[in-house]
């Protein structure tokens, strides 16, 4: 009689729109663990990555290179103003040579700056441009606001009818009385208004599918972070059961949060294969990837913060607008990662008719963080405080402390010439170091279905519905089984991004490792044990003492007389062995801490600021691969400096248009501005269990900019990017 | 790239199946510079019958086509296509076997992923028209390596990890090898200069820096 598991209630993170929400669930109480860091083979190293080769070489296939016969291509016709009421007329552009089907999508009124009206196909890409212009598209504008000045307007038109203003509170916390009394009592009082622009995804590969409609069934080929949400999505608009629809996701060309729903440019491309009986392949263009799918809320965060002369932070009164366009904006809210004596918060959306945000890299979070960080530099200015010394003193988890002494170390800040006091601007160039921390979950949650199946000629394969956004996850998909069975990374085939092996999570939050791995490591686990079954006759041992180890399997009692991994499976028979997996919530843990530091060079007289290094230290569990974990921890600070150093979807305000819908005046840091970076995995972690870590890196970087610079030369920052402009004009403010 | 002022003066000279008379006729006012430059591509081997590639009529649109050959990776392809469709368009979309390691990404010559090299020297695909490039070599990604053959510069990305998501990678992998060819000693300043022109919104500058370092050593010290 199978006995009925033990029960255990669990904290977990579930991935809803590309941000983690956190519950409780009951799970089974299974014993499964990580073999010792010490003791890995393959896991917790330097491991490249197993699509390497075909990613250097040109020929990993993304969505964007899927060809098929007969394909046709798909552009989406936007509405270039903030609102309006609109009229399309397809027949022009179907009247074009090679023009096989269009659809309208709104034909009514727009209520964002962008929004898709139509959708058409042709033979070719330049085809499908020049039906773009042919449609047929008359509108009339409406009222309309862009942002958070014309929003708060007393006569500002509504941007939905289900608003009495546009601007909505959506928490308060903590008590007000109890934070201005708090604040009465605290030496010294900063008031400080930080905002941040909008910032874009840009991910390289634009939002974008094939679909291959075959009348009873279709294939969707998509550049997407969930490959088991697209058939339920992609059903109703292809009229087919979901299970009649395989999606196939092998390469993706980033996602970073803005990748998760199938989308209006999804359900287009569904439309449109239906409609012409053809495949189709709808790319967005760069200027459509711009104005209408997603990007990270901008934020306006008023502070007052209170601190008492031996360098406690006491009190802190926080009005937060997130700027999320027709969307709410996303903020974790104050006092964020550090211990306040009292505080208050109000948060609210402010809205306007443009895009809706949507997830990005930790949403919200670089947000906080930069307020947050800028103030407490601010106050232990004002006390005459080194900052490093502040933030020890009014963080309470001691894991920042090691942190922060750690990559203040390796920056060079305990030789740096003023700590207490900001560098003076005498038209010279100038060094400052800045600091910032982070934190994050990165625990995972129930879904994943994981099949490793071991064949007779020796063959593993692993097979998860997962997807591989660029993190490395393939890599430990085989990595895992490898390190069970005592057998090089190369023995194992990683199946992954197809929504027909097994349902999976999708990848958001930071999730993806601490919802997979477990699940991976749980197959490997049951394969072998079944695998160890079968063979203990033949060892006449007991299953418990057949042992897996460099590519041979023996028993331990008799190690000089086992069997190589192939006469093994050759052993088995015509039968292979199978294991399935689901998620083990001892394998994974949650709680994220790193500290960085930013050195920069800041010249006092043009106001130019050039990063000269940065490091990063990171907690990060049990580390799968350390190569491609110091990447992404990397990736994130590389696009925290790019955030502030250059970042900002600028608007006409008059006009109602966006003036930088393109890559050449949206600018992201390329190898000029970026240094020889370093992050450093943090091994005084001692948690044997996985956690994922995309979010964390991306957290603190241009708030630690802002900070350098102010060390360096004084020049207080409040606003994002931190362009040489508004450094002049600080130190101005200054003089 | 090579700068070539609009002339009359080889206009007879052109390619195989160029027809100018055609061309102007087909392309749109602001091509038409473009097309001049192109009859300039001069190319001594006598014209020869065009087989398109392009199944006849695909790329019949609004603008007439024009048949062009184009010597890609060593090879000869025969197309029919528009006067406007840029290199990186005949690349991905109007080979009968088309190469997609070149990547279409902003579309106008600010982000470097489809960075191939045109006689020796790293150019970027969407910024040129096929139809200019009669006579001229060019080299995609693909004709520096296979996966069971890496070159140096691919070995390095892969061994550094310089490529996340992957998109932005055969373009660097172009520039790196382009400036690794002139000079395998470069120093991580000049490295930064010749991928200034590739960007990576993974953020893998720093693997791409080491990962040039390292397989200028190798290249430099004749391992490659």
């Amino acid at each position: 009689m199978a006995q009925e598991p033990k029960k255990k209630r669990v904290k977990v993170s579930r991935v809803v729109d590309g941000h983690p929400v956190e519950e409780w669930i009951e799970v089974d109480d299974i014993e499964i663990a990580w073999p010792e860091k010490s003791e890995l083979k393959v896991l917790n190293k330097d491991t490249p990555r197993v699509d390497g080769p075909l990613k250097v070489t040109g020929r990993a296939e993304y969505t964007h290179d899927v060809r098929l016969p007969g394909m046709l291509y798909a552009r989406l016709v936007l509405c270039p103003v903030p609102r309006a009421d609109v009229t399309i007329d397809l027949a022009p552009a179907l009247a074009l040579p090679g023009v096989e089907a269009a659809v309208v999508l709104e034909d009514e009124r727009t209520a964002f700056m962008g929004q898709p009206v139509a959708a058409i196909c042709a033979r070719t890409p330049e085809l499908a441009d020049d039906a773009v212009r042919a449609v047929g598209f008359t509108y009339e504008e409406g009222d309309w606001v862009v942002d958070r000045e014309q929003a708060l307007e007393d006569d500002a038109p509504l941007v939905s009818s289900r608003l009495d203003s546009n601007r909505r509170v959506a928490e308060e916390r903590g008590e007000r009385a109890d934070a201005e009394t708090a604040l009465m009592q605290c030496d010294e009082i900063v008031e400080a208004t930080y905002t941040l622009p909008v910032q874009h995804h840009v991910s390289l590969e634009t939002h974008g599918m094939v679909v291959d409609y075959r009348g009873d069934e279709a294939t969707i080929y998509i550049s997407t972070q969930f490959v088991q949400g697209v058939a339920p999505q992609a059903a109703r608009a292809l009229d087919l059961p979901a299970d009649k629809i395989h999606v196939i996701c092998e390469h993706m060309g980033g996602g970073f949060g803005a990748k998760f729903q199938l989308g209006v440019e999804g359900i287009a491309c569904c439309r449109l294969a239906r409609e012409a009986n053809k495949p189709v392949q709808l790319m967005l263009t760069r200027k459509d990837e711009f104005l209408m799918a997603g990007n990270r809320s901008g934020s306006w965060q008023r502070l007052v913060g209170g601190v008492t002369g031996d360098g406690r932070f006491g009190a802190l009164l926080a009005e937060v607008d997130r700027l999320g366009g027709v969307g709410r904006g996303s903020h974790p809210g104050h006092p964020y990662i550090y211990s306040v004596g009292a505080s208050w918060m109000e948060m609210a959306s402010v809205f306007t008719n443009m895009d809706s945000n949507r997830a990005m890299r930790a949403p919200g979070h670089p947000q906080a963080s930069f307020a947050i960080e800028s103030m407490v530099d601010e106050l232990a200015h004002v006390i005459g405080m080194d900052p490093l010394e502040f933030r020890m003193k009014n963080l309470e988890d001691p894991v920042y402390g090691r942190q922060l002494e750690a990559v203040a170390q390796k920056i060079g800040w305990y030789d740096h010439p003023h700590r207490e006091t900001p560098g003076k601007a005498d038209g010279g160039r100038n060094v400052g170091i800045g600091f910032g921390v982070s934190t994050w979950g990165g625990g995972g949650a129930p879904r994943c279905e994981v099949t490793i199946e071991i064949l007779p000629d020796g063959s593993v394969t692993s097979s998860v519905g997962s997807q591989d956004l660029g993190t490395g996850t393939r890599t430990y998909v085989a990595g895992i089984p490898a390190e069970e069975f005592g057998l090089p990374l190369e023995a194992v085939t990683p199946r992954i991004g197809d929504n027909r092996l097994g349902n999976a999570n999708p990848s958001g939050g930071s999730t993806t490792t601490a919802s997979l791995a477990p699940a991976v490591k749980h197959a490997a686990s049951e394969a072998r044990t079944r695998f160890a079954e079968r063979l203990a006759p033949t060892f006449d041992c007991p299953t418990e003492r057949v042992v897996f180890a460099e590519g041979r399997v023996f028993d331990s009692e008799n190690p000089g007389s086992g069997l190589t991994w192939s006469q093994a499976c050759r052993a088995l028979g015509v039968n292979g062995v199978v294991g399935h997996g689901t998620f083990q919530e001892g394998l994974q843990t949650r709680g994220a801490h790193g500290a960085q530091a930013v050195k920069v060079e800041v010249d006092t007289l043009t106001g130019a600021i050039r990063v000269l290094d940065m490091v990063c230290m990171q907690d990060v569990g049990l580390p799968l691969n350390r190569l491609a974990v110091r990447s992404q921890l990397q990736g994130g600070m590389v696009q925290a400096l790019s955030y502030g150093l250059l970042e900002e979807r600028i608007l006409d305000r008059d006009l109602g248009l966006m003036l930088n819908p393109s890559m050449e005046d949206y600018k992201i840091a390329g190898s000029l501005e970026i240094p020889m970076l370093t992050a450093y995995i943090d091994d005084e972690d001692e948690r044997n269990q996985v956690m994922g870590v995309g979010e964390p890196p991306i957290v603190p970087g241009h708030g630690a900019l802002a900070n350098a610079v102010f060390n360096a030369c004084g020049a207080r920052v409040r606003d994002l990017p931190l362009t040489p402009d508004k450094v002049l004009a600080a130190l101005e403010g200054n003089a | 790239m090579t700068t070539r002022r609009p002339s009359e003066e080889h206009e007879e000279d052109r390619g195989s199946g160029l027809s100018r008379r055609k061309f102007l006729k087909g392309a749109s006012g602001a091509a038409v510079g473009s097309v001049i430059a192109a009859c300039q591509a001069t190319e001594t081997s006598p014209p020869e019958p065009v087989e398109p590639e392009v199944a006849e009529g695909l790329a019949e649109g609004l603008a007439e086509t024009v048949d062009v050959t184009l010597s890609i990776n060593g090879e000869r392809h025969k197309l029919r296509i528009e006067p406007r469709t840029t290199l990186l368009n005949a690349l991905r979309y109007h080979l009968a076997q088309p190469l997609t390691g070149t990547k279409l990404v902003c579309d106008r010559g600010n982000c470097g992923a489809c960075t191939v090299m045109v006689d020796g020297r790293p150019a970027y695909a969407c910024l040129l028209l096929a139809a200019d490039l009669e006579g001229r070599e060019v080299k995609t990604i693909e004709s520096l390596g296979s996966p069971d053959a890496l070159s140096p510069v691919q070995q390095a990305f892969w061994e550094h990890d310089a490529s996340m998501c992957g998109f932005c990678t055969p373009g660097f992998v172009v520039s790196i090898t382009a400036a690794l060819d002139k000079n395998p000693k470069a120093d991580v300043d000049e490295i930064r200069a010749a991928c200034s022109g590739n960007v990576c919104r993974c953020g893998t500058y720093p693997q791409v820096f080491r990962a040039a370092l390292d397989a200028g050593r190798k290249l430099a010290g004749g391992r490659g």
